[in-house]
């Protein structure tokens, strides 16, 4: 390689290395404000989680005691601070052989339950990414494969049908279809359960029985966004010229959809694939409370219910994490798969 | 912590007249078809708490529930259906004794109790389960003997190296409670979980006790999954023939976490697979049992107590609206509790109330002072409004998020809008509403709460509810009525060891307080649980108005 | 100015489609639901005048023992049109009808805050660019970053009580809905940016406001028209989701959400309960959603460059919530 050569590759190089040094340091900055704003919106919660570790019945002396013990009686700012510490070199809390220990890095110490904020959500992220994964593979075969079919048959009764079934698909809330889905599945004809989850490493086929219900109604109402998308890209993109050029050039038509057409409209479908999944991966909250699946989700809700502020915050920045790595993923794919970016 | 259901004042109502068939006979049938209790079977309870608190310092489960299956106490409860319940000794050999004018308790433990791997239980390891309730780091259950015990307000528990002089245990097989003041009912104080045996030795690290606790009970924890599942397996060294009211029925018993009400309901009574095997630890909600009236099989497996809780409106009495003893009466006459019972499903939901005392409390008088229709009396509260000033009040109603609770409110706003009040409602979550209610800011007019005493004694109706030490801080006082002579009275009542003689005084209490209407007795409220076909033993008595897990076995 | 340079009338243009729209009878169709939904919204009260029945009187002669309707279909009688609820015996009809208000009301009002704040905060992003653009994104992804229904429902409870339930609605719905629209928005005023007349426009010495407001957001409406109809069905289902979960719109006032979530525990024995609200919520959504198609279909302008554009332009799907699924 000449020199010029090699020292454009090293420019280009330092110029990689400084955009992604900028976004972590980007990344690390949104996850601290969205701590910040955790901390405040729940701090106002008109609750006291003292409360919780007071007894019954309770008595001004047994709260003060639980508030010093949950370093509650410290203001909110240095509560934060001792939070952000607690991140980097873990956290105790009391004093003698029954202090508890939150190890680093610790995201907080749920005092309802006993456990470290960390554990919680290690135990539950199994059943999120369960669902979310599942539930993709489903709505991305389903949605994409409808979408493409009525792009290809434009104006026939079956794109006709197919975006009946989609715009119905996202005008359903997803309360409703699960809720109707147990009654039919479970409840009428006895064919699945209507709660609960097995782990995978169990019962593989439990796993899937408990989990077909939940993938079906979220791949329901995710699918029939992902229809209406490809179609319209894939339409849009059918159009171009150089479509009609590749058509001219004599190349068959499964060709010029599936190499040309479908290439385009990957970009579009990654990008909202995404976030899609990073939010789905940080707890599907509606879903998992009506399927009483113990993920994320759930447990956030009911951290919320029980103002267990170290969960909520721990989870948020979780979500929050998630949904960033997502973005940037979809940027990098963007960057790999479309040339005209990346230059 | 997320409270087990059967804390009094989350008590959701449910009800439904099984009119033509009247199944639900009060207490329900135990229908088991043999006297001795089938042993076998896996059986599986349903519920909607997403945890369950293990360690017996820390928490505030009832004698007969989840944590009576796996830890003994010196006493326990007997319950049986249409009869008072009565405390029973359980690792003692009696009830206790009582000297120094009811100051000092002398209990004795059985012969050859042991854990659940063959260690003996231990006076001492009762002293040690009970100190280390005192703990900072373990607060959260119930505490009704940390300000009963001598010195036990300044106790901070055993791990910062002190002991509690007020227990004492001259031996291994005898422990000595000395309390502050005399406490008649002391009997049915260690019945609760903190009295539950903890060996020191197992205490090694206090927050995870409860992983692997010491059982002393027909079950050991075999594994707990939060929000998923807590399993039980039998515990090989517990002697049924020293304990009168546990059966140890079932060889495995699995709690299936964070269920959906209405589900659970369902299930149970589409009675399929695995839920033949199963009950409801959660409250059958109105619209099911709506469905269950119409499902013959279901009828059979519904089980409805008798009335144990109070479900009252709590009125705020220091606020300067509300100051007015006629204000208060008024809203006494305006409030529709038939509109309430409906809203709460129906006539099963509960009678209509008209005292402080529940019934089934030993001692408790039937009186109505304010007479009125079902439907409440329109007219006199105008009246009583306008004689005190205030024809038109705005009032705000502190709910809490409970799944019935919405209807119910809204019967609230309901009724007292026909008398020219206009109600406010907000709606809280769970904690939050507790946060609201009891603590020290008070910011509300009116709240709606239900209340089951801890244990069954007029003592845990009135003074929990009505003591000026219970305003704020924590405290169920949620009316912040403060009168001296009613506390007097409590203190009267509270401290009188004879038992007719205390009876006396807190059906006067009863009366005296009602007649400063700081709350609207609603109804009293009833209960209804179903289980699979082949559960068996499963009764519900009136109190406490939940079912008995310790004697449910499976049919084979 | 010469007409080609004038920037396009939105009247102008959707009269010349209009002639098309007698073809698409499925937008037609749409629209006439939305417009009747509009019309009985509005008109709830003297429509529930009409039944003699209001959504707040309670009807317990209406019940049997069990706090279910007494009568056939839920109660439906000559003076209950679509029967009533159980448990309190208030006439459905009222409340499906007066729960029209407030799903509209809340909605429409929700979208008109997002799209405000997204429209603002979007142009003036893309089009004044450097470090203000560099904040506002970074405020868009970390609201886009946020669970946002549990904050919603925290929101909820921490609002003083003196703070009307709907207002705090509109405000919290509307709050997060807007980065959405204000990155599409963005996306578009890129490109915008580079456009003959802009440039154009920035030559002859117009000031950047001038441009922005005179030049660029006329361009803008019509993009922000199509977002807009396909917004206000996610608003609304977000409101709806809300009451479900029991932090939405206060009793009495009725709501569909609230009214779905009591009465998907009485499917069994009385459907009635579920089938008016839930339809009604289905149908209005339906509606929306085929209408901004339509409108999508008719009035998106084929600019040339659509690689920003593109998957901008089809994330209106998912502009509510992600975890209202």
């Amino acid at each position: 390689m000449s020199g010029t050569a090699r020292r454009a590759a090293t420019a280009r190089r330092a110029a990689r290395a400084r955009t992604a040094a900028r976004r972590v340091a980007s990344a690390a900055l949104t996850l601290l404000v969205v701590s910040a704003l955790t901390y405040a919106v729940f701090y106002l919660l008109p609750a006291d989680p003292a409360q919780l570790s007071c007894g019954k019945p309770c008595t001004p002396e047994r709260l003060q005691q639980a508030r010093e013990f949950m370093a509650l009686d410290r203001s909110v700012p240095r509560q934060y601070l001792d939070f952000l510490s607690g991140l980097v070199s873990g956290r105790s809390f009391g004093t003698g052989p029954a202090a508890v220990r939150c190890p680093a890095p610790c995201l907080g110490y749920s005092f309802r339950l006993d456990r470290p904020v960390v554990d919680l959500m290690a135990d539950r992220l199994p059943v999120t990414v369960s669902i979310a994964l599942g539930a993709a593979v489903l709505w991305l075969l389903l949605g994409v494969g409808a979408g493409v079919a009525a792009a290809v048959r434009p104006r026939t009764l079956l794109d006709r049908g197919v975006m009946t079934l989609a715009v119905a698909g996202v005008s359903t809330p997803t309360y409703l279809l699960g809720l109707l889905g147990i009654l039919l599945f479970g409840f009428t004809v006895h064919v699945l359960p209507v709660s609960g989850y097995v782990p995978l490493t169990e019962d593989p086929a439990a796993w899937a029985q408990h989990l077909v219900l939940p993938w079906c109604v979220l791949a329901a109402v995710f699918a029939a966004v992902y229809a209406r998308l490809t179609r319209g890209q894939l339409l849009e993109v059918l159009q171009e010229d150089h479509i009609r050029a590749a058509r001219a050039r004599g190349l068959r038509e499964r060709r010029v959809v599936g190499i040309h057409g479908l290439r385009n409209v990957l970009l579009p479908v990654v990008s909202v694939l995404g976030p899609d999944l990073g939010g789905l991966l940080g707890g599907a909250v509606i879903t998992e409370h009506v399927f009483s699946l113990p993920g994320l989700g759930s447990l956030l809700l009911d951290a919320v219910g029980s103002v267990d502020l170290p969960l909520v915050v721990g989870i948020t920045l979780l979500s929050a994490f998630l949904i960033i790595v997502a973005n940037a993923v979809v940027d990098l794919c963007y960057g790999l798969l479309d040339p005209r970016v990346s230059g | 912590m997320k409270r087990h259901p059967l804390r009094a004042t989350a008590a959701a109502l449910t009800g439904l007249v099984l009119a033509a068939c009247g199944t639900s006979s009060s207490g329900g049938a135990p229908a088991s078809s043999s006297t001795a209790a089938a042993r076998g079977g896996s059986l599986f309870v349903l519920t909607t708490s997403s945890s369950v608190t293990l360690d017996p310092a820390k928490s505030q489960n009832l004698a007969i529930t989840t944590l009576g299956l796996i830890y003994r106490r010196l006493t326990t409860w007997d319950i049986a259906p249409g009869r008072p319940p009565t405390v029973v000794p359980d690792l003692a050999t009696d009830t206790g004794t009582a000297s120094d004018g009811g100051r000092t308790w002398t209990y004795h433990l059985k012969d050859g109790l042991q854990y659940a791997d063959g260690t003996p239980i231990t006076a001492a390891d009762v002293r040690y389960g009970v100190e280390r309730s005192f703990a900072a780091e373990l607060s959260g259950g119930l505490s009704y003997h940390k300000t009963l015990l001598a010195g036990g307000t300044a106790y901070k528990g055993p791990y910062t190296g002190q002991d509690l002089p007020a227990i004492e245990t001259p031996d291994a097989r005898t422990i000595v409670f000395h309390l502050a003041t005399a406490y008649g009912d002391w009997p049915w104080i260690v019945s609760m979980p903190a009295f539950a045996p903890v060996p020191r030795a197992k205490d090694t690290s206090p927050t995870s006790y409860a992983t692997h606790p010491a059982a002393s009970g027909p079950y050991q924890v075999d594994s707990y999954h939060q929000g998923s599942a807590l399993v039980l397996t039998r515990n090989p060294h517990w002697d049924a023939r020293t304990d009168p009211v546990r059966t140890g029925g079932p060889d495995k018993i699995t709690f299936q976490l964070g269920q959906d009400r209405s589900v659970v309901a369902q299930r149970l009574i589409a009675d399929s697979g695995d839920d033949r095997s199963a009950f409801g630890a959660s409250f059958v909600p109105p619209a099911q049992l709506a469905q269950v009236s119409r499902d013959a099989g279901a009828k059979q497996r519904l089980v409805t107590s008798d009335p144990g809780a109070l479900a009252y409106l709590a009125i705020n009495t220091r606020r300067p609206a509300l100051a007015d003893v006629r204000v208060r009466q008024a809203i006494e006459y305006g409030v529709d509790k038939h509109a309430y019972q409906v809203a709460s499903g129906g006539e099963l939901a509960g009678g209509l109330a008209t005292t402080l005392i529940t019934p089934g409390i030993p001692g408790r008088v039937a009186y109505d002072l304010y007479p009125e229709e079902p439907s409440g009396d329109v007219a006199k509260a105008r009246q009583l409004l306008a004689a005190a000033g205030t024809p038109a009040l705005s009032l705000s109603l502190l709910v809490d998020s409970e799944s019935n609770s919405a209807a119910q409110a809204q019967a609230i706003q309901q009724a007292l809008q026909r008398v020219g009040i206009t109600v406010t409602i907000r709606q809280l979550d769970d904690e939050a509403w507790t946060a609201a209610a009891t603590g020290a800011a008070g910011d509300y007019d009116l709240t709606l709460s239900s209340w089951q005493p801890d244990f069954p004694s007029a003592n845990g109706n009135l003074q929990p509810l009505f003591a000026t030490s219970e305003i704020g801080g924590g405290g169920y006082n949620l009316a912040r009525y403060s009168r001296p002579e009613v506390d007097a009275l409590i203190a009267r009542a509270t401290g009188e060891t004879d038992h007719a003689a205390a009876q006396a005084l807190w059906a006067q209490a009863d009366r005296r307080i009602l007649q400063d209407a700081p709350v609207v007795p609603l109804i009293y409220t009833r209960n209804s649980f179903l289980h699979g076909s082949k559960v068996a033993d499963f009764f519900v008595a009136g109190f406490p108005a939940y079912p008995d897990y310790l004697r449910v076995s499976l049919r084979r | 100015m010469p007409a080609s340079l004038a920037a396009p009338g939105l009247v102008g243009q959707v009269l010349r489609q209009a002639r098309g729209w007698r073809r698409d009878l499925w937008t037609a169709g749409a629209g006439a639901v939305v417009a009747t939904c509009v019309v009985v919204a509005l008109a709830a009260p003297l429509l529930t005048a009409v039944e003699g029945q209001d959504p707040f009187t309670y009807h317990p002669d209406t019940l049997d023992a069990s706090g279910a309707p007494a009568g056939p279909g839920g109660g439906i009688g000559p003076t209950h049109w679509f029967g009533v609820e159980p448990l309190t015996g208030r006439d459905l009809f009222a409340v499906v009808v007066h729960g029209a208000r407030t799903s509209l009301g809340i909605g429409l009002a929700a979208t008109a805050l997002a799209v405000g704040l997204g429209v603002a905060a979007g142009a003036t992003a893309g089009f004044l660019g450097g470090w203000y653009d560099r904040l506002t994104t970074r405020v868009i992804d970390v609201l886009l970053g946020f669970p946002t229904l549990v904050f919603m429902i925290a929101l909820g409870a921490i609002a003083p009580t003196d703070l009307p339930r709907p207002l705090l609605v509109v405000l919290v719905v509307g709050g997060f809905g807007w980065p959405s629209v204000a990155r599409v928005v963005r996306g578009q005023t890129l490109s915008l940016r580079q456009r003959g007349f802009v440039l154009a426009s920035t030559a002859m010495g117009a000031g950047r406001g001038h441009v922005l407001v005179r030049q660029v957001l006329p361009h803008l409406t019509v993009t922000v028209v199509v977002y807009t109809t396909l917004l206000v069905p996610q608003m609304i289902a977000t409101e709806a989701a809300l009451s479900f979960l029991g932090v939405g719109v206060p009793p009495p006032t009725p709501s569909w959400g609230r009214a779905i979530g009591d009465a998907v525990a009485w499917v069994s024995t009385d459907p009635a309960f579920l089938a008016f609200p839930g339809g009604a919520l289905f149908l209005l959504t339906l509606a929306l959603t085929v209408l901004g198609d339509g409108l999508q279909d008719r009035l998106a302008p084929r600019t040339a460059d659509r690689t920003a554009d593109r998957t901008a332009d089809r994330t209106a799907d998912r502009s509510g919530p992600r975890e209202a699924r």
